[in-house]
């Protein structure tokens, strides 16, 4: 697959701070990328190196195999952290201007206002927008040139869950496109909705990166509760009979139901068949396969 | 180049504010420069209460070729005003982050300097044909004898007050650029004269120094004031430089070009 952007030994100090620290990175044409990392972790200072805002201290990037010039940039859809625009200006106004820097294509932004629903209010100044809009109009100016990447850093900031599911959906729509996106958030369950790949940073470093799919590989967990086959609640201590089954590795009681997790090879269907063949019949089984938020714990702890 | 004026421009023309500091600026410098009559009226009237009396027609404020330096001189006065509008453009970009925006949707930095350098030469070209305007109509009107030759002597103090307007306009720039915020810019802006005045006293006490006083016209306002020569002394008998000096122009132009400069290079070296 074509590489889209990829970075080398990319750093930046700000004074004694190290920001940024000798990150390696590659996107592929077509991967929805996550950029994860706790607050501070220079997710920002990473995407605004790539659009040209921050001077990096030392290393190097390239855009579609190409070294960055504000060529690049106007085919490349992004928003850093808030959206930003001329608050005296309507949203319609403000998306002329994008198109005008961009050299895009003004016809684009009726379309471009569909998208993100703000048609109606498209003549209102910027500033009696609310925060989910503009939000909405930021994404809607990063397509306004109909990019081949768009970068998105933490577009559902601050919105209400209906916000988020909205922006959630744009994001999946846009995807869908084929569309090449990056997104950097601190949010796992958003990351792990609609990316195909990620990467973890912390301090300013490069933890992990890898396909989302894989992290639910591995080992799993599942969860138990259960009675006697007469319809009668078990009497002993469940995790005792628990332990006796070859595939478990820990057992844990959390609210009364038990956690169990497998060892490699086992499954919850194993499990089943081993209760049942004790006479004990399971009221709740689930498979619980690692998420990641588990993986990026797990990802920094090891960090320490 | 057209399309950098038009992105800029577009910033402006919704912008109420704009339009006010520009109109109120067009509207008192059109009707301030040409009611100089009226005032010299008053004045002889306020004369004949005391008993004596003031020809104003032998005073010739407004007539060929003398109007080119009085009004050119006079309006040079209000390019504060503009100036003030070109900081209020700049440091809303900073404020607003819209310029951080505008780098991320594919603007060089260089590009945006000239954006905003490119919207002070029309203001400039403005002004002067304002006031081209305006020394017209007064002129004819007021010149009782029309020599043509007359009429373009001392044209060349157009193309003064376009340096001295575009060079002053560049300084406010490149002092928006530097402080990014609108209210100490716009202070810092309007005490400059008195700070390089007294930098300028201090340096050429007299006594001290003597052999550098031909310094003075190298500091930058000063070489902005020098375009245009403070006029009106002639009628009080006096000598007066009544053209415009090339070493003024060189001086402002150098100048020029550098307030400008400094403008990108501060732009290219910071993150925004």
């Amino acid at each position: 697959m074509e590489t889209v952007l990829s970075i080398q030994k990319l750093t930046k100090n700000f004074g004694k701070l190290c920001a940024v620290n000798q990150l390696d990175l590659e996107v592929k044409r077509g991967q929805v990328f996550g950029m994860l990392g706790p607050n501070g972790s220079g997710k920002t200072t990473t995407l605004g190196m790539l659009m040209g805002v921050t001077n990096p201290t030392s290393g190097s990037f390239s855009w579609f195999g190409e070294p960055s010039t504000h060529l690049t940039r106007k085919k490349i859809g992004a928003v850093l952290e808030h959206p930003i625009f001329y608050p005296y200006l309507s949203g319609q106004k403000n998306l002329e201007l994008n198109a005008m820097i961009k050299g895009a294509n003004p016809a684009n932004i009726a379309k471009v206002l569909d998208i993100v629903e703000l048609s109606a209010r498209k003549d209102d100044k910027y500033r009696t927008y609310s925060l989910g809009m503009k939000q909405r109009l930021a994404i809607a100016s990063a397509l306004v040139s109909d990019p081949i990447i768009l970068i998105l850093d933490e577009p559902t900031n601050g919105l209400d869950p209906m916000g988020i599911a909205e922006i959630r959906e744009i994001v999946k729509r846009i995807a869908a496109d084929g569309k090449t996106i990056i997104l950097a958030s601190h949010l796992l369950d958003e990351v792990q909705k609609v990316c195909t790949h990620f990467a973890v940073l912390r301090r300013g470093k490069l933890m992990h990166s890898g396909p989302v799919d894989e992290v639910g590989k591995g080992e799993e967990t599942v969860e138990v509760m259960a009675h006697l086959a007469n319809g009668q609640a078990y009497q002993d201590d469940l995790s005792v009979l628990l332990q006796q089954f070859v595939g478990s590795a820990t057992i844990k009681k959390e609210n009364g139901i038990f956690q169990v997790m497998m060892k490699d090879g086992f499954h919850s269907q194993d499990l089943n068949k081993f209760l049942f063949e004790k006479g004990i019949i399971s009221s709740h089984l689930v498979t619980k396969k690692k998420t990641l938020e588990r993986q990026f714990l797990e990802i920094l702890a090891e960090a320490h | 180049m057209l399309h950098l004026l038009k992105i800029d421009l577009k910033k402006m023309t919704s912008y109420r504010t704009f339009w006010i500091i520009c109109g109120l600026y067009f509207i008192t410098l059109g009707f301030s420069t040409a009611s100089g009559m009226e005032i010299l009226k008053w004045i002889a009237s306020k004369f004949e209460d005391f008993g004596s009396s003031l020809n104003v027609n032998r005073i010739p404020l407004y007539h060929f070729p003398d109007i080119w330096q009085n009004l050119i001189w006079f309006s040079g006065l209000f390019k504060l005003v503009l100036s003030i509008m070109v900081v209020i453009s700049v440091t809303n970009e900073y404020q607003y982050r819209t310029l951080r925006q505008n780098i991320i949707d594919g603007m060089s930095r260089f590009e945006f300097v000239l954006s905003k350098v490119l919207t002070n030469l029309l203001l400039s070209v403005m002004s002067v044909g304002m006031l081209l305007l305006i020394v017209m109509v007064t002129g004819l009107i007021y010149t009782p004898e029309l020599i043509w030759s007359d009429m373009l002597v001392g044209t060349e103090f157009l193309l003064a007050y376009f340096i001295e307007i575009f060079a002053f306009l560049s300084y406010a720039l490149m002092l928006g650029i530097f402080v990014q915020r609108s209210g100490l810019t716009i202070v810092l802006l309007m005490l400059s004269h008195m700070i390089e005045a007294i930098i300028k006293v201090n340096l050429f006490r007299e006594g001290l120094n003597p052999s550098i006083g031909w310094l003075k016209q190298f500091f930058p306002l000063e070489s902005i004031t020098n375009l245009v020569p403070l006029p009106f002394a002639r009628y009080a008998f006096q000598e007066i430089q009544d053209y415009v000096s090339i070493t003024a122009v060189a001086i402002a132009l150098g100048w020029t070009v550098l307030f400008n400069y400094f403008s990108y290079l501060k732009l290219k070296k910071s993150d925004i």
